[in-house]
């Protein structure tokens, strides 16, 4: 096992990343293995898709399965060997079928036929023992030594990148939302990744062309989100419980909610969402069930102790999960790409186990006090109001906006986001994005002529609303968005947000600030480069960074 | 009396530790520091509380050698409610973390839905559980596991392994072999009926699957300890878990067979398992494999390409029969995960229970 995705890596003086029987998250050496496995393949997978296309051969089931299959392999998402060894047959088999189609079209087409090398050429074994003793090949940072770190940190930040990038696509594509133009690019950057590239200049462009794909996927989900469930409205959502049967959502997959909502109605059972799933609530399509109540817990690093407290099932439609306790655990169902071993998957859309787990558990004795939040400050919303806040960036009653997003982890280092928002000024608006709010999300900051000081925009994925908004502001100011009193204060944690970071450059915004430590797989050398070309900053107290920020230049 | 810290790590490698005093077993002093390990019969007869001593001096009662024998007590392997400190000391625990209880083993009410008689003297028990204080209907439990039951009017207990797979509706499912003078047995006998209330202490017991084991998986029950088996077939088989799957059920004539429809049901809905039911003193006319369950195993496991994980529940002889049989073939005995049966209570109904 070698594993060095996430933040949480182990880090020591000889190496960083997880390289034991577990690592951090939980995930032990023969799932990691078999995910690398199945990484290798479907990139072996768009190999031969990427031919296919080229003689005008599309398979949505292949893109599907690609783009499904990077998804499962997320931090926090799927744990459970089992799965893995039944996708790594389905990926050879996917493969043989992509490769025949391909074959077919281009025989028929009088074309010369080409055998990609690498990847598209991988057979698992058989059985399990053997199939382990291939992860070498696979190994993320198998040719480190041969290549150099650099060149291999820039191989890492693009695979991580597209992990990122698939995990968005996919949620989009459950709502029958995609675009074959992404699909191809997806399969041309995983396609490209088999040519053992050493080119760092092109390898920082192939990494740009990421970001600039996530940002066409993030504004793929934004339309198909708004789309099946209307434009985004400014929301108040309870976050104490109501008496009654429960279940508690979890996750990012709006379409699981919409199911379940649906299979729940008239059920007598109340659903509350938690973490990155509060923003449904901002959704017409899904605020009008009734049974819709409310928002339970806060960050995802906190669930061993609040699903412990939730009187009801659970059920985890995306990143993040974590081992859950004995004592919650027969209450616990996944979905989709997560799976942990021991506890109930489903994958057919029939929540029925978990109404009749609702129905079987206690729920919620009694009404809480009330007490509630403000979601919906998606970019139409925000841009809804454009006028106002432009008047209040002209009269000087908002000196600056931060944009505080990306995703939260377990570390004490991740204070460093409450204490930036306890002391931003309080002529200062702050969007918020994505899970890193959750450690100051219930506290009420104020509001500036009426706009609230804290205005949540959304899931990660809603770096996109982000991006809009300041590029109205720019126009409405006349200048660009590196100009404007605006300051991106990110918190990396997983893939999603790599895309996010991404996706950022690629826009060309500057002077981000990335914590609360850095991808071990950004060398020193990489480091470098962003900083000179992107003024990429490092966390350093909030203080400072406040400093810095505030000192930039006011339109 | 001298106090001596007591360090347990768990199979995951998790540490637990507590006060003991020289007077005291492990079981109970851990139960004082409310860590709740597994136990059954607290007396040195079940092997239930089986551990590793890694270091320390310590004195151990009398144990049944069913549940210890000279073999184990030459390993250092002891029984922790028979295990009195003469020092400080660190354990093993052969199983994880997640199966110590850090709170008391929930007591429940249950009624007799249904007594049916599969055999002459094994008996299918089916319960519906009553609601907890707290309006929970179902019985957090894994496939695998026990509950004791008590006899009504007394303090006595027996376990016996749910044959059920988790579910929420409360319903629960056990198979009894009657014994001839088991209080337990008379009572299941002579005197219950539908309605009747039983008091119910579970779930017990560390026998369950191995959450993240990949690969084949080989059941073999000996007649009733087709329970705890059926139990995990029947989750796997809702779970949809894609292992391959060989079940051997084991019994002494035709007349003690039962649940074979259940078995033919199971497997139709879970192609993955194929089962043979193994008749030792067969005749002639029966169907099925003729002769112990052990030879019937050593056979499938010879053209296994792939090493099984093995699951046992049985008698002593079962377990000891089907270990002696796969270490030649390359599983050694602490890979097989076992719960075995000890016919010596009082009244011979069966103790538990013990797991690799």
């Amino acid at each position: 096992m070698f594993c060095y995705q996430c933040e949480q890596t182990m880090r020591t003086d000889t190496l960083d990343g997880c390289a034991t029987d577990k690592g951090v998250c939980g995930k032990d050496a023969n799932t990691s293995d078999l995910q690398d496995i199945l990484i290798y393949q479907i990139k072996g997978i768009a190999q031969y898709a990427q031919l296919a296309r080229s003689v005008g051969v599309i398979d949505k089931a292949v893109d599907d399965f690609i783009q499904y299959g990077f998804f499962t392999t997320l931090t926090n998402v799927n744990f459970t060997a089992t799965r893995f060894v039944n996708m790594v047959q389905e990926a050879a088999h996917i493969r043989d079928s992509i490769k025949a189609q391909y074959v077919a079209a281009a025989t028929a087409q009088g074309k010369p036929l080409v055998e990609p090398a690498g990847p598209a050429q991988f057979q698992p074994a058989t059985d399990m023992d053997g199939i382990l003793k291939q992860e070498s090949v696979a190994v993320v940072n198998k040719d480190h030594e041969l290549v150099g770190e650099d060149v291999n940190g820039l191989r890492v930040l693009i695979t991580y990148g597209m992990k990122g990038v698939c995990a968005y696509s996919h949620h989009a594509r459950t709502l029958s939302y995609h675009e074959d133009d992404i699909d191809a690019e997806i399969e041309r950057i995983l396609a490209y990744l088999t040519t053992n590239p050493t080119d760092i200049e092109d390898l920082l462009a192939q990494a740009l062309s990421a970001g600039h794909l996530n940002l066409k996927v993030m504004d793929l989900l934004d339309r198909a989100n708004n789309g099946t469930f209307g434009d985004q409205e400014i929301t108040q959502v309870r976050v104490t419980p109501v008496e009654g049967k429960a279940i508690l959502v979890s996750g990012h997959d709006l379409h699981d909610l919409a199911q379940i909502l649906e299979q729940t109605k008239d059920q007598g059972i109340n659903v509350y969402t938690h973490g990155e799933m509060l923003p449904a609530h901002a959704y017409p399509g899904l605020k009008k069930y009734a049974h819709l109540v409310g928002n339970f817990g806060g960050a995802w690093q906190d669930q061993q102790r609040e699903f412990a407290e939730f009187p009801g099932p659970i059920i985890l439609t995306s990143n993040c999960i974590i081992e859950p306790a004995k004592i919650y655990r027969q209450r616990i169902f996944t979905t989709g790409p997560v799976g942990w071993p021991g506890v109930r998957h489903i994958d057919n859309g029939n929540y029925a186990p978990l109404i009749q787990a609702a129905k079987a558990l206690p729920g919620f004795k009694q009404d809480e006090e009330a007490k509630t939040i403000t979601t919906g400050f998606g970019h139409k919303t925000v841009l809804g109001v454009a006028d106002k806040v432009v008047d209040a960036v002209k009269s000087g009653a908002i000196k600056h906006f931060f944009v505080i997003g990306g995703c939260d982890g377990a570390k004490p280092g991740r204070n460093y986001y409450t204490e930036l928002a306890d002391k931003t000024p309080d002529n200062t608006i702050m969007l918020t994005l994505g899970c890193a709010k959750y450690r100051f999300n219930q506290h009420d900051y104020g509001n500036i002529g009426g706009i609230p000081r804290l205005l949540d925009m959304g899931q990660c994925n809603d770096a996109h609303s982000a991006i809009k908004v300041a590029a109205a502001l720019a126009n409405a100011f006349e200048c660009g968005v590196n100009e404007l009193p605006l300051s991106l204060m990110i918190s990396w944690f997983e893939q999603k947000a790599t895309a996010v970071l991404l996706s950022l450059l690629a826009a060309g915004v500057k002077g981000i600030h990335l914590g609360p430590s850095l991808p071990p797989y950004l060398t020193p050398n990489l480091l470098a480069v962003l900083s000179e070309r992107f003024d990429l900053r490092v966390n350093h107290s909030p203080e400072e960074d406040l400093q810095t920020a505030l000192g930039r230049a006011v339109a | 009396m001298p106090t001596h810290h007591i360090q347990l790590t768990t199979s995951d490698g998790q540490t637990l530790s507590f006060a003991c005093e020289a007077s005291e077993d492990l079981i109970t002093a851990a139960e004082k520091a409310n860590i709740f390990l597994a136990a059954q019969c607290h007396a040195g007869s079940c092997g239930a509380c089986i551990a590793q001593c890694e270091s320390g001096e310590f004195t151990l009662g009398e144990c049944s050698t069913d549940a210890l024998n000279d073999t184990d007590r030459a390993k250092q392997q002891v029984l922790l409610c028979r295990t009195f400190p003469r020092s400080d000391l660190t354990m093993r625990l052969p199983y994880a973390h997640s199966l110590v209880r850090f709170e008391k083993i929930p007591v429940r009410e249950a009624e007799i839905v249904a007594k049916t008689y599969l055999t002459e003297d094994t008996i299918k028990l089916d319960l519906q559980l009553l609601p907890d204080d707290d309006g929970n209907l179902s019985l957090d439990f894994e496939p695998g596991q026990f509950v004791e039951l008590t006899l009504p009017g007394t303090d006595s207990k027996r376990a016996y392994s749910l044959a059920n797979a988790p579910n929420w509706d409360g319903t629960l499912e056990f198979l009894v072999k009657l014994r001839p003078h088991g209080k337990f047995s008379s009572f299941l006998h002579e005197t219950a009926i539908p309605g009747m209330r039983l008091t119910l202490e579970g779930p017990l017991g560390t026998f369950i699957l191995q959450d993240n084991g990949l690969r084949p998986r080989y059941f073999v029950a000996g007649g009733c300890g087709l329970a705890s088996i059926i139990s995990m077939l029947r989750r796997m088989a809702e779970w949809e878990e894609p292992h391959p799957v060989k079940l051997f059920f084991g019994l002494w004539s035709e007349e003690e067979v039962f649940f074979q429809q259940e078995l033919a049901d199971l497997a139709a809905i879970y192609p993955n398992l194929q089962y043979q039911i193994c008749v030792t003193n067969a005749s002639a006319s029966w169907s099925g494999y003729q002769g112990s369950v052990v030879a019937a195993f050593a056979e499938a496991l010879q053209a296994e390409e792939s090493k099984p994980d093995v699951y046992i529940c049985g008698s002593p002889g079962l377990i000891e029969g089907i270990a002696e049989v796969a270490e030649p073939l390359g599983i050694a005995r602490d890979a097989l995960f076992y719960e075995r049966y000890i016919a010596n209570t009082p009244d011979t109904e069966p103790t538990r229970c013990e797991v690799s």
